[in-house]
């Protein structure tokens, strides 16, 4: 885009500069492809890195906190059962014949059995994955929907009332612990006034056989006041990216330049302060959602949500080391994937980091 | 012809009278089963799931009191042989009838259930042979005499042969293989959500008075509480004890509060010949175990005020104990009270043993295992500091951190707890106070290697007696004898809580279970 605005060859109209142009072209954008790719290759490689160090660092971890048949047992049970428990989890043999046996039925995709459910570790995480999924979600939008438009209004109102209420609100957004604004929330929505349930997924409906909470009413009455606990946060770090973002742009000399032409401020805002100030947003949005997936278990627990947060906090206390090894390793393969998904994203849509990258 | 219309008339009044289903019955529970194989796990999350389901061939009432379930009665031919009458006319949930092959395929299975994390297999341990008589007899030899047999193997739930023979555990959590004889029919589970069950018809035994019930799983306190409160849910058990005050006083509420089963008390630790964490005054190791001896024991558990204990730190959810086993299980023994407060006892105690001046100490605790557990070992620091020693620390550890290192001997002196699940205190003295003997299965809990030889050998004399009344008698002779040494110092018993919408009531107990069935509508 970049190249084509500055030399098009319908402006320059010679046959050799047009060749030379396409050279050029087809050099750089081989160029550019191949150092995408190598780049997305070698990322890759660390990936797998990281996962295989991440897992070595949480199986001995777990080993080290405490013994999981102390938990898993009943308080009157025998040397006999615990023997024998420890021999069917494989508890009884030494810990890097443990680590050797789950790296390797690891590689063929197995990543063991959980011991409080007897279901494969991953099978237990993907059974509430979901669940967390639509909660993180539903918070995302609700905090970029009502994020953006707050941040825009208070950073083209500097100083005024409006900027100065949205301001101090968002103070609180992220000053409030999650654990008591969730508490509030349930106090007054579903104790006092009774308008919102605060407990569970409802029932939720089924769309292409797939169950979610989205299709319906109940279940998305469910979602509401867990969504909102969660995006809170959020969304003050929205407010406040979006208002710092609009008062950097707004005395940039080509906002004047859109002024003098005639644009009205509303289309100088909406379309062009807008597309500015979103490349930063992308990314913090993308460094946000992996954080909701895996931070939103304060939210879960308050709201008794079904989804894999509570599950984790539940396997580290009974030290249910298959599902805290794969849920760790899916919560870092989802880490990489949105790092690097935005690190594409984020050359994509801006030309200079792209040309920086041949 | 008028006879027959007015009688019709009735039936028909009676009928729309009766709505469809008895109620709708909503319970806010605060643990989660792990699976509804009902032979996958005994722990008490576990049991509790499988009552609601499952038939036992003993009933145990909601204070572990042994009543005949699926076994109407039994009997006792010789030490080894015991024939077991079972209930006629007993049938699954899918109407298949209950007999004898469903007991044998059951009791088989049980040690059998691929990676179990808590198996029964102590329950069946002692079985030898199982002969069917008759569809409704069955005999059973054992390899040993075992006077317990009916306490073990009634604890095992009954499933059906038919619908579980080659099923898996997950098999029961699809709800496939799921039928049971209990008073209610497996509808769905969602897990960390809720578990759906409707009343069965066809139960043998009292229809409960709720048919269609939900129980929605939910750990935090807070949340649980709201959800009442809200009218999420009609019932919520392990209420803090911090919200009883409010609830009791709150007009709609009824909260139910009963002993438990479980113990808190003080290890102190005889294992070693230096007590982890104890020394002198000025902080060198001492040149023996000072709690080898049982008068330095004794005087620990003299300078405790446990009623001060029960009252400020739990909100009154305690019951002051002088020994393990709590009121109302067999082998209890009256006669035993707790240790009040006598500092002047305590410090002539000390002074007896050699240590006039005391000793430095130091606590342990976990701080998430029962409610209170870190302000307790804070307020026992205090209490052993104002009773004449030096404390020279106290530590409060997650449980999943702290039950290992307890149980690896790392710590002199810890708090722990042991719940009951049986209708008597024997399996708490075996596991906890007879010497450790990893070899023989016989003191498994006991952290603190208290040994005493004649303790153990009455022990195996009422274990050995099959009269229940007299072995009660001898389990609490033996409670007595063992106690006046101190083994372990005993605090209290945890109380527990159920809140509910007036309208309701439950009948709860040492067994510390939240059942349907024992939803009652209050009068």
């Amino acid at each position: 885009m970049f190249v084509h605005n500055l030399a098009s060859p319908s402006q320059v109209g010679q046959g050799g500069l047009t060749r030379r142009w396409r050279e050029h072209v087809t050099e750089t954008e081989y160029r550019a492809r191949r150092a995408m790719t190598t780049f997305v290759i070698r990322r890759l490689m660390q990936a797998v890195m990281v996962l295989f160090a991440t897992s070595l660092i949480v199986f001995v971890a777990v080993y080290a906190i405490g013994d999981p048949l102390e938990i898993l047992l009943p308080s009157d049970a025998s040397e006999t059962e615990k023997a024998q428990v420890a021999r069917s989890l494989g508890l009884d043999l030494p810990l890097p014949v443990q680590y050797g046996r789950f790296l390797w039925a690891a590689l063929h995709g197995d990543f063991g059995n959980s011991f409080v459910y007897n279901q494969p570790a991953m099978t237990v995480i993907f059974e509430r994955l979901p669940a967390t999924l639509e909660l993180t979600i539903t918070a995302l939008l609700m905090s970029l929907l009502i994020g953006l438009p707050m941040g825009l209004w208070a950073g083209n109102r500097p100083g005024t009332m409006v900027d100065e209420s949205i301001m101090t609100g968002s103070i609180l957004g992220f000053s409030l612990p999650n654990f008591w604004q969730g508490m509030m929330l349930i106090m007054i929505f579903a104790v006092w006034l009774g308008w919102l349930p605060s407990t569970g997924r409802g029932e939720p409906g089924t769309i292409f056989g797939i169950t979610t909470s989205f299709a319906s009413w109940d279940g998305i009455r469910h979602l509401i006041l867990p969504a909102i606990n969660l995006s809170l946060g959020n969304m003050a770090v929205i407010i406040r990216l979006t208002r710092t973002g609009v008062q950097e742009t707004l005395p940039l000399d080509f906002v004047k330049y859109a002024r003098a032409r005639g644009l009205s401020e509303r289309r100088i805002l909406m379309v062009h302060v807008m597309k500015i100030i979103l490349i930063p947003i992308v990314t913090v949005i993308g460094i946000e959602f992996g954080t909701l997936v895996a931070f939103a278990v304060v939210t879960e627990t308050i709201f008794a949500w079904p989804g894999v947060g509570k599950l984790i906090i539940d396997s580290i206390s009974a030290l249910d080391r298959p599902v805290v090894v794969a849920y760790i390793l899916v919560m870092v393969t989802l880490f990489i994937a949105i790092n690097l998904a935005v690190d594409v994203a984020y050359s994509l849509l801006d030309p200079r980091i792209r040309s920086r990258a041949t | 012809m008028k006879f027959l219309r007015r009688t019709a008339l009735a039936a028909l009044l009676a009928a729309a009278a009766l709505p469809a289903h008895a109620a709708d019955l909503t319970i806010g529970r605060a643990s989660e089963q792990s699976s509804i194989d009902p032979q996958f796990s005994r722990t008490g999350n576990n049991q509790m799931t499988a009552t609601m389901i499952f038939g036992r061939l003993a009933d145990f009432d909601e204070n572990l009191q042994m009543q005949p379930g699926l076994a109407e009665s039994w009997k006792n031919i010789d030490p080894l042989t015991w024939e077991i009458n079972l209930r006629t006319g007993v049938t699954f949930h899918d109407g298949s009838p209950f007999t004898a092959d469903d007991v044998i395929f059951s009791l088989e299975r049980t040690d059998e259930v691929p990676n179990s994390p808590a198996p029964f297999t102590d329950m069946v341990s002692a079985i030898g042979a199982m002969e069917k008589l008759d569809d409704h007899t069955i005999r059973i030899t054992t390899n040993v005499p075992a006077p317990t047999l009916m306490e073990d193997i009634g604890r095992v739930f009954i499933v059906s042969k038919a619908a579980t023979d080659g099923m898996t555990s997950d098999d029961f959590n699809s709800g496939k293989a799921a039928i049971g004889t209990g008073p209610y029919k497996f509808l769905s589970w969602s897990p960390n959500e809720s578990l759906k069950l409707e009343g069965y018809d066809g139960y043998w035994g009292d229809k409960p008075d709720f048919k269609d019930v939900e129980i929605r799983f939910i750990s935090n306190d807070a949340a649980r509480v709201s959800a009442l409160l809200s009218g999420a849910v009609d019932l919520i058990d392990a209420v803090p004890p911090e919200d009883i005050g409010w609830f009791a006083k709150t007009e709609g509420m009824n909260v139910v509060s009963t002993a438990s089963g479980r113990v808190i008390y003080l290890g102190l630790s005889m294992r070693e010949d230096q007590a982890p964490g104890v020394t002198d005054l000025e902080g060198n190791p001492l040149p023996e175990n000072p709690f080898r001896d049982a008068r330095v024991r004794k005087a620990i558990s003299l300078m405790i005020d446990r009623e001060l204990i029960v009252d400020r730190i739990l909100g009154g959810s305690g019951i002051p104990a002088g020994q393990i086993g709590a009121p109302g299980l067999g082998g209890h023994a009256d006669v035993l009270g707790p240790d009040g407060r006598d500092v002047e006892k305590a410090a002539e105690l000390l002074a007896e043993a050699g240590y006039p001046d005391g000793f430095g100490i130091t606590l342990s605790s976990s701080n998430n295992r029962f409610p209170g557990d870190a302000d307790l070992v804070q307020a026992l620091g205090q209490m052993l500091a104002r009773g004449g020693l030096k404390v020279n620390g106290v530590e409060a550890l997650p449980y999943n951190v702290y039950s290992k290192a307890a149980t690896n001997g790392d710590y002199g002196a810890f708090v722990f707890s042991l719940g009951a699940s049986t209708p008597t205190t024997a399996p708490l003295l075996l596991s906890l106070l007879h010497t450790y003997d990893k070899d023989a299965k016989k003191g498994s809990f006991n952290r603190v290697r208290f040994s005493d030889p004649e303790f153990d050998a009455a022990l195996d004399v009422a274990m050995q007696e099959f009269d229940p009344a007299k072995r009660n008698a001898l389990l609490a002779d033996a409670t007595v004898n063992v106690f006046a040494g101190e083994p372990v110092v005993p605090l209290y018993w945890q109380k527990v809580h159920w809140a509910m919408k007036a309208g309701l009531s439950i009948k709860g107990g040492l067994a510390e279970a939240t059942l349907p069935q024992a939803v009652e509508k209050a009068e």
